[in-house]
């Protein structure tokens, strides 16, 4: 077998089988089921609560008659009749609340005493059925019948159609369209932030441990370091991958019993999930792939400057702040998407993944643009692997405790010297 | 065989390895002394081109170190390292596999490996559950298991209880029987004594001995002389030639002479009343000659 595939199975059967991997997959998983667990007792506590329950204390038998019709989400307790009645049951807590009502010159003036702890729903309701209450009565004194009333107060309709511009022309906008694609940007971002934070550290780890316990030196004393270095690389991309194949899976079992759920009907309802799928099909799958190479990369590069296994997390720092940028980056990139300072970071390679999506979402890229951005990401991605293996032999013989950029300086010194050792 | 040719190395301004030249034949040990950073480690690099030489080259059987020769080497850095969270046989096998053998090939051997190093543990066991002299054991089963002809062990002896270094001599004996070059560095010049063919000691780079044991030893001179006599200290150290007098623990009297032929006349003294127990004129041991060569001023 050749030595490439030995390194890489390596890295991807110690990771796959730690507890770290099956922990890494499934706290998403846990966590929106925590979510969604918590979504539908809310959701179940407030459909499950019992309605208000008032007594209506009036002459007019007419307006006892619509308080208690079923339209209204209200129990009226049509036994009691006076206000001893009403605050005795009050005391007993079956009455919430009881409303005193009187008529003077077709005016109705009304009265709510009650122990609940918010009553404005119910204060809403009593509003809004007593003024149409009125308005019938005072249309009848005027002589009109309810239809003429209804017709009279019939509210006007405004409909409202966003527009866009698109290259000089007016066109319909789809707004559902760039919500879906803005979300799914905002997710993507995220996600790629996670995966790259997680995979950065694993083969900054895998490397820097094989450094410090000299591993290194055997293993490169066994294959080249090129192998070495794409193996550990095709190993921890494998995994990434594998990671996604898991959630891919898991969703596609599960969409079948969540589907039938009431409130993933609700939140599913006017959502496209085709749409969805293939506008994470498209660019943002590129988008993603290409940040997660470029991180890794770096963080392999990273990792081997390291002397000491425990360093690695000082390794790391810089990346961090570098996915840090980028992520706000996107963040800025979606609350104003137009800024000149997001069209220039759309196009900084280690930017492009994490603020691009939301300026296509935004349509204030072409295009074109997209392309070279992903060309350019592509190229400068390819540029870092190739330095990064460049130095990886230097790298790893270079034992310092000095600061990094020394460790680079002093490491980039070496590989000159030795490449000029072994052109003559 | 190995050999190196004129080898210089430097890191900017600091000349790690200036001029060394050796040998190793088939069969053979080399044995290479010399203080903390002398250059041993650079020595070792050089050999597996982990670096290249800025000068002078390095040649296995007659050509470069090419990428197929890496399976027949067996390598043990100074640093001991293994994956922690790993068994003691997926070890053993990553390693063996990365030397060019199948799984099947090593599989059957490592009970036996293992039997001989008298590692303590199961195979199925994680690394990090063995003391840190079964993990270097370990080690050292994962540089010599797909049988390399070209082996390097840089310190193998350190941290080894006598038992256990009697057990690393036997490996490296039976390599040697076997018909590989070996070469090795230490501390201890005892294990270099016993076991080396050849020996260099490197000092600042450059090499200050080179040759056979006895070689080595002979060419300093049988200036130790032991003697077991009544005669009193001071009276030997009076004597014509003598340095120095010094007794040992088992009541030997140690001379250091500034000349080897001063030892007949010494003997004629010692012996004027007859038989004596011990005269034994000797060349200073291999620390003596480390010590006093490290000592040396530069240049």
């Amino acid at each position: 077998m050749n030595k490439y595939w030995i390194i890489l199975k390596e890295v991807y059967k110690k990771n796959v089988k730690s507890i770290g991997f099956v922990t890494m997959v499934l706290s998403p998983i846990i966590l929106l089921g925590i979510v969604a667990l918590i979504i539908y007792f809310v959701g179940r506590s407030e459909t499950n609560q019992e309605p208000t329950s008032i007594a209506v204390l009036t002459e007019d038998s007419a307006v006892q008659e619509i308080m208690a019709s079923p339209d209204i989400p209200l129990e009226v307790n049509a036994d009691i009749a006076s206000v001893e009645e009403a605050e005795e049951a009050m005391t007993e807590e079956k009455l919430d609340g009881y409303l005193v009502l009187e008529t003077a010159d077709d005016q109705i003036q009304g009265e709510y005493i009650h122990t609940e702890g918010n009553a404005t729903e119910t204060v809403a309701i009593l509003n809004q059925v007593l003024s149409t209450y009125q308005v019938q009565i005072k249309g009848a004194a005027v002589g009109l019948t309810p239809e003429e009333v209804m017709d009279l107060v019939a509210p006007v309709e405004v409909q409202t159609t966003t527009v866009r511009i698109d290259e000089g022309e007016i066109s319909q906008e789809d707004s559902l369209a760039e919500t879906i694609q803005n979300w799914s940007a905002y997710a993507v971002s995220i996600g790629i932030f996670i995966f790259i934070m997680t995979y950065a550290g694993i083969i900054a780890e895998e490397v820097a441990s094989e450094k410090g316990t000299r591993i290194m030196e055997v293993i490169l004393s066994s294959v080249s370091s090129t192998a070495h270095f794409f193996g550990k690389l095709s190993g921890v991309l494998l995994i990434c991958l594998t990671q996604i194949a898991i959630y891919v899976v898991l969703a596609l079992v599960a969409y079948p019993f969540i589907r039938d759920i009431e409130w993933v009907q609700q939140l599913l309802e006017g959502v496209d999930l085709a749409a969805i799928f293939q506008s994470l099909l498209g660019y943002t799958l590129i988008f993603f792939l290409l940040g997660v190479i470029m991180y890794v990369v770096l963080a392999a590069f990273f990792g081997s400057l390291v002397t000491k296994i425990e360093d690695v997390n000082k390794s790391v720092t810089p990346i961090v702040f570098l996915a840090m940028i980028g992520f706000y980056g996107g963040l800025f990139a979606f609350a104003s998407p137009d800024q000149p300072v997001v069209e220039v970071l759309s196009y900084v390679p280690f930017f492009t993944p994490f603020i691009m999506p939301f300026r296509i979402a935004a349509n204030t890229v072409t295009t074109t643009g997209v392309w070279l951005s992903i060309l350019g990401s592509t190229v400068f991605a390819v540029l870092l692997t190739y330095l990064s293996l460049m130095m990886y032999r230097s790298n790893v013989l270079i034992y310092s405790d000095t600061n990094m950029f020394q460790t680079i300086k002093r490491s980039w010194k070496v590989m000159q010297s030795d490449r000029k050792a072994r052109t003559t | 065989m190995l050999e190196a040719k004129s080898l210089v190395k430097r890191f900017g301004d600091l000349v790690a390895v200036d001029g060394i030249d050796f040998t190793i034949e088939k069969g053979s040990i080399l044995g290479l002394i010399g203080q903390n950073g002398a250059g041993k480690t650079t020595t070792f690099r050089l050999i597996l081109n982990l670096l290249g030489p800025d000068e002078g080259e390095v040649l296995w059987n007659g050509h470069r170190l090419r990428k197929k020769d890496y399976d027949t080497v067996g390598y043990l850095p100074e640093e001991r390292g293994l994956y922690p969270k790993v068994t003691i046989e997926d070890q053993i096998l990553y390693f063996a596999q990365l030397r060019g053998k199948s799984k099947k090939e090593i599989k059957p051997q490592i009970d036996a490996w293992m039997e001989k190093f008298q590692v303590k543990g199961k195979k199925s066991d994680k690394v990090k559950t063995l003391s840190k002299g079964n993990q270097q054991k370990v080690q050292l089963i994962c540089t010599l298991i797909h049988e390399p002809e070209l082996i390097i062990l840089d310190e193998p002896f350190s941290g080894l209880d006598p038992v256990n270094a009697e057990l690393l001599e036997e490996g490296i004996k039976e390599a040697k029987k076997r018909g590989a070059s070996i070469i090795f560095s230490s501390h201890n010049m005892n294990n270099v004594e016993e076991i080396c063919d050849n020996l260099v000691m490197l000092r600042n780079g450059r090499m200050v001995l080179n040759g056979t044991v006895r070689d080595i030893r002979e060419q300093f001179g049988r200036t130790r002389l032991f003697l077991e006599t009544p005669i009193a200290e001071e009276e030997l150290g009076q004597m014509p030639g003598v340095l120095s007098v010094s007794g040992t623990s088992e009541g030997l009297k140690v001379l250091t002479l500034d000349a080897p032929e001063r030892g007949k006349d010494i003997f004629d003294r010692v012996t004027e009343n007859g038989y004596i127990t011990t005269f034994s004129q000797q060349p200073p041991t291999l620390e003596e000659i480390f010590k006093l060569k490290a000592g040396e001023p530069n240049e």
